[in-house]
């Protein structure tokens, strides 16, 4: 191509459809936007086509549990918590039903919380199985926890009493 | 040398003897291809059936798609790494929780000591210095928690939405729970 446009009435019969022989301009702007490095942190996975290629990806199916009942529920349990939370520091301590109150609204806030994360972080189309063991694990603590914090107020002085005596040591 | 002569020299030729037909066909083709004869669009007769599964192209393709660049490449702002550190403090107090209370409930199983009266007795066998550190670490997160969570409680109503007040709240927030952590450290 070089040596055809040297001769003179190509480059003229050439020059309108082809500006870019005239001045070289943009293509190093083109090269450096795409000379950076390739980091892969996480490589896509094997792909695979649902139905015929041309098929819109699936809309996963909706339940109000998992929307909208989900969300007022866990802003509930936080809006529930900013006074329980708060009034120890007023009160000094709590008595035991508040106290189970703030325990099981912890719990709930935990669990919920833990959750979230595990949804964000580990999506099933990557690491479902791993997902799973999450979720499972998380209902197993959230039971254990759930238990051994009513024996500690069944058999202790409480959580926010405890806590008191605690940090007065 | 010699293609681009022979290239003029038949283009030249072109020009002087058939000027009307060069310039129609320049309409189409380019001088180049109308020069060295290439000009004339050619179909093979027979055609070699494409055997590759069509959806299978698409699912190569998709492997080449680019991927989300990480945190990494993003300007460290108050809303993001406020909100990272709202989740990161949470699961935090959370896991200290979940393993404390599991651990109590197993200890009496393990032998382990977790009532409140050991515990007190615990803490209270510490230096000074020990004291405030560990209060200060378990203060820190609960105070950012508690506080960062009033806001977004507050984004929840949709108030306090623009750039400009979530950089004060966020800062806000940020001096408070410091401040009201160490003072918590020192009761």
């Amino acid at each position: 191509m070089a040596s055809f446009a040297r001769s003179s009435l190509l480059r003229q019969t050439l020059a309108p459809r082809a500006p870019f022989l005239q001045k070289n301009v943009g293509v190093s702007q083109v090269v450096a936007f795409h000379a950076s490095a390739k980091k892969q942190i996480l490589p896509p996975l094997p792909q695979s086509v649902q139905g015929t290629m041309n098929d819109p990806a699936p809309i996963p199916e909706t339940h109000p549990s998992e929307g909208s009942y989900h969300w007022s529920f866990e802003r509930l349990v936080c809006v529930g918590l900013v006074p329980l939370t708060f009034a120890p520091f007023a009160a000094g301590s709590l008595n035991p039903v508040m106290d189970a109150i703030l325990c099981s609204l912890i719990v709930a806030h935990s669990h919920i919380g833990f959750q979230a994360a595990i949804v964000d972080y580990f999506p099933p189309s990557r690491v479902p199985k791993f997902r799973a063991t999450c979720n499972w694990l998380l209902r197993a603590f959230t039971l254990t926890t759930a238990v051994g914090l009513y024996e500690f107020e069944t058999n202790d002085v409480g959580v926010t009493e405890a806590l008191r005596r605690i940090w007065t040591a | 040398m010699f293609s681009q002569k022979v290239a003029q020299q038949s283009l030249r030729r072109l020009a002087v003897q058939q000027p009307l037909a060069m310039r129609s066909s320049m309409m189409g083709a380019s001088p180049v291809a109308v020069a060295l004869g290439k000009n004339i669009q050619t179909r093979q007769v027979t055609s070699t059936p494409n055997t590759e599964d069509p959806s299978q192209i698409l699912v190569k393709q998709r492997l080449n798609r680019p991927i989300a660049p990480h945190l990494t490449i993003y300007k460290p702002q108050i809303g993001w790494i406020g909100s990272s550190l709202h989740r990161i403090t949470g699961v935090a107090l959370s896991g200290t929780l979940y393993i404390w209370a599991t651990a109590y409930l197993a200890s009496p199983a393990l032998g382990w000591h977790l009532e409140s009266a050991s515990m007190v007795a615990a803490m209270g066998a510490l230096p000074l210095a020990a004291k405030v550190l560990l209060k200060t670490t378990l203060a820190l997160p609960f105070t950012y928690h508690a506080m960062n969570g009033i806001r977004h409680l507050m984004w929840d109503l949709g108030r306090g939405l623009t750039n400009p007040v979530i950089i004060k709240t966020g800062w806000t927030v940020v001096g408070l729970s410091i401040a009201s952590a160490v003072g918590l450290a020192l009761i």
